[in-house]
């Protein structure tokens, strides 16, 4: 076995986790209507690292304090805005903060990272208005079955419907979501190659391209349409008592699809031909893991791809010389958390095997450790829903 | 553009609203250090939709924070309600796009507005060309793709030409006439680009029948030359070969119907193979090809498994091995898997 393997430097990624968490360079201006997709990717890389622990209770204190302080209740139901980029502060003539514009409402991605971050941070979801959050998945759908960002807005595609279907699982509450049409709108995303595309006639991907991505910025995004419709289908059959939705075939079909994404590099690629990309192999890697394939993941060139994306500076980039974002950080610790490499000591050494395998156990389908997802089943749903 | 004009609170035309800063509480998480233009225009912007203007300098103010942050969906929103209310000329709103849409390529809201502004436009032929440079750019972009489907799925189905009054309003068949050599433009530049072969499934296959194609039996012999003589260039080239499948796949067409194609890319390098026999049915594997290629032998290897006797399925497996253990290392457990499942079939079958 290969023993140029480098040590997973923990601090370093977790350094940068924090380090975006205090702030954010001008240049990243165009996080300012995705800025809580952000904060979760930071937050979720530094507990997947076991990190969370150590961060002091004062500061867990304010990121949870921020994040409830989007949550907003408006004419379309309720949910977490992106950050406040479109809050006004309170006027001369204004009694309380300005509450709500129809410019200021929900965005269904960002509510869906909302809950994770603060099951992260053993929220008790008290302030949750879960009403308010189911009315508001049922405003998002479309007729074709799709979901919008912001209700009222043509702008859907198959992360939305994700994220419709992850917050209703989290709610154990499913009666926003017309699912059968739903589940249409899943299977017309579906390509010759087998993998899923981000609506009907779109070419199958691993990744959503981001909600805006630039070359040398943050390239943020909920995504993988593949591994979306794939974690879809799989919340769906929960949803409906366990049923197969997927017909052997096209399970196997998928799973060839996805397979075929590791690239010679060890790293995947997000559709034929691309070149291989960190974030992939969490969307590929976990899109195999719930389909009961994770089997043909092969790991140790995975990881060893992920060494060579670690930037020297702390965070993982997409690719070996590119710099960092907290998007593939998290996506990267994820895909290894999922896929812990078995090292042989004779080969690397203790420390740098336990900096590849100190991970705990991760949920594919929600993305998020399996003990969140354990708190996210305690608190979220109604009481009488638990 | 916005950098070198003053800043809004500066200038007396908009002396008569009151900016409204943005509220943010005492310990914000990961805040973002705006620049004095960013900071500036959104207060004014904040100020707008509170008021509910929509004016013509709202365009001004929404061009201008769309140029800093292209990623800003409430301005792109706001703007589009902004030109419906001003009875704005969309025509010209388009021409603006065309030069912010190259800036910001792989922004979605940038496309997202432009089908807005399509929908109500109704003029799809010019946007072909568009895209057409745009792609020059970059030739795999998931978004420009994305909104040429759509483009075609929305104004190239049947009767989607005609307007409310029942008037023609643009040739369908003149929109998807060039089509077809579009996707051959593209892939002459580049035969890997999957992007591309996934708009040539889309265009044939994908969206109805058109006139022209009807003869299926035909249009399916074309696709499947065109597809041969294109691996034939590039035996490794796996966009190719799912093409190949995809098009059996949908018209139930064995995969053994392909197997004197595939038998040459499956195995090293014939020398003595006659190259002055041209077959278009089955053009051999170009000079200096990397043989065998992967995706032949997985190829052949379904095909065997398909055609499923036993010794053909031990064919199989020997191909599996080969690929488990030489060709294709990286997936070793996902062919042993197929091994394993063979196997089994075979056992169940008996
Ligand atoms: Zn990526």
């Amino acid at each position: 076995m290969n023993t140029t393997l480098p040590a997973l430097s923990r601090i370093g990624h977790a350094n940068h986790c924090k380090r975006c968490l205090t702030g954010l360079p001008v240049s990243q201006t165009d996080m300012d209507a995705q800025r809580l997709a952000l904060v979760f990717y930071c937050i979720g890389g530094l507990d997947l690292l076991g990190m969370i622990q150590d961060i002091p209770e004062v500061d867990r204190r304010a990121w949870k304090d921020w994040i409830w302080a989007q949550f907003t209740n408006g004419p379309s139901g309720s949910g977490f805005r992106p950050s406040p980029f479109m809050t006004g502060q309170a006027t001369t003539d204004d009694l309380v903060v300005d509450q709500t514009t129809a410019y200021d409402a929900p965005h269904i991605i960002m509510t869906y990272t909302a809950l994770l971050s603060l099951a992260i941070l053993r929220d008790d979801f008290s302030q949750l208005n879960r009403q308010g959050v189911v009315e508001f998945i049922r405003r998002s759908q479309n007729d074709d079955g799709s979901f919008s960002t912001v209700p009222g807005r043509n702008e859907s595609d198959l992360r939305t419907l994700y994220c419709a279907f992850a917050i209703s699982s989290m709610l154990n509450d499913w009666s926003g979501i017309d699912i059968a049409k739903a589940l249409r709108f899943v299977s017309s995303c579906r390509t010759y190659e087998g993998g899923y595309g981000q609506s009907p006639f779109c070419e199958a991907q691993g990744e959503v391209v981001a909600l805006s991505q630039m070359s040398s910025r943050i390239n943020l995004a909920i995504g993988g349409t593949t591994y979306i419709a794939v974690a879809s289908l799989s919340l769906a059959s929960s949803a409906m008592g366990g049923k197969e939705i997927l017909t052997p075939e096209e399970k196997e079909e998928t799973i060839h699809w996805l397979v075929s994404k590791q690239a010679v590099t060890g790293g995947f690629c997000g559709r034929t031909g691309k070149e291989a990309d960190a974030c992939y192999c969490f969307w590929c890697g976990a899109a195999l893991k719930i389909l009961g394939a994770g089997k043909f993941v092969d790991r140790y060139s995975m990881v060893e791809f992920l060494g060579r994306c670690q930037f020297k500076y702390g965070g993982i980039a997409k690719a070996p010389g590119e710099s960092a974002d907290p998007y593939h950080t998290y996506l990267s610790l994820a895909a290894i958390s999922m896929y812990p490499p078995a090292l042989d000591e004779g080969s690397v050494s203790p420390k740098v095997k336990q900096s590849w395998t100190s991970f705990s156990p991760l949920d594919p389908v929600l993305n998020a450790r399996e003990e969140t997802v354990d708190w996210i089943r305690r608190h979220v749903p109604q009481p009488s829903h638990r | 553009m916005s950098e070198t004009k003053p800043l809004y609170s500066k200038r007396p035309e908009w002396s008569d609203v009151v900016p409204v800063e943005q509220y943010e509480i005492v310990n914000p998480v990961a805040p973002i250090f705006y620049s004095e233009q960013y900071k500036d225009a959104t207060n004014y912007f904040r100020a707008i939709t509170k008021m509910g203007e929509k004016s013509p300098r709202v365009l001004e103010l929404t061009e201008s924070i769309i140029r800093q942050n292209p990623a800003h969906y409430t301005a792109w929103q706001y703007r589009y309600e902004t030109l419906c209310a001003t009875n704005a000329s969309l025509a010209d709103e388009l021409k603006l796009m065309d030069e912010i849409a190259i800036k910001h390529l792989k922004t979605y809201q940038v496309w997202h507005h432009r089908r807005l502004l399509l929908t109500t436009l109704r003029k799809p032929k010019p946007e072909l060309e568009f895209i057409k440079k745009v792609l020059h750019e970059d030739t795999k972009n998931y978004h420009t793709w994305s909104y040429r489907q759509w483009l075609l799925a929305h104004f190239g189905a049947d009767g989607a030409s005609i307007n409310k009054d029942g008037e023609e309003e643009y040739d369908l068949a003149d929109l998807w006439e060039g089509e077809l050599d579009f996707v051959d433009s593209m892939l002459n530049q580049d035969v890997r680009n999957n992007s591309a072969w996934h708009h040539r499934f889309f265009v044939v296959w994908g969206c109805g029948i058109r006139e022209g194609e009807q003869d299926r039996e035909r249009v399916f012999k074309r696709e499947l030359i065109y597809v041969k003589q294109n691996i034939s260039l590039a035996p490794n080239n796996p966009s190719a070969w799912n093409y190949l499948r995809g098009i059996l796949k949908s018209t139930k067409t064995p995969l053994s119907s392909v197997s004197t194609f595939v038998l040459p890319y499956t195995r090293p390098r014939d020398p003595t193979a006659s190259r002055d026999i041209v077959d278009l049915e089955n053009p051999p594997p170009s000079e200096g090809a990397d043989l065998p290629s992967v995706q032949a032998v997985e190829f052949l290897a379904d095909i065997l498994e398909e055609k499923g006797s036993e010794s053909d399925i031990n064919q199989a497996v020997e191909l599996w091995k080969s690929l488990a253990t030489e060709l294709d290392t990286i997936r070793r457990k996902y062919w042993e898997h197929r091994i394993r499942d063979a196997h089994l079939k075979l056992k169940a079958s008996k």
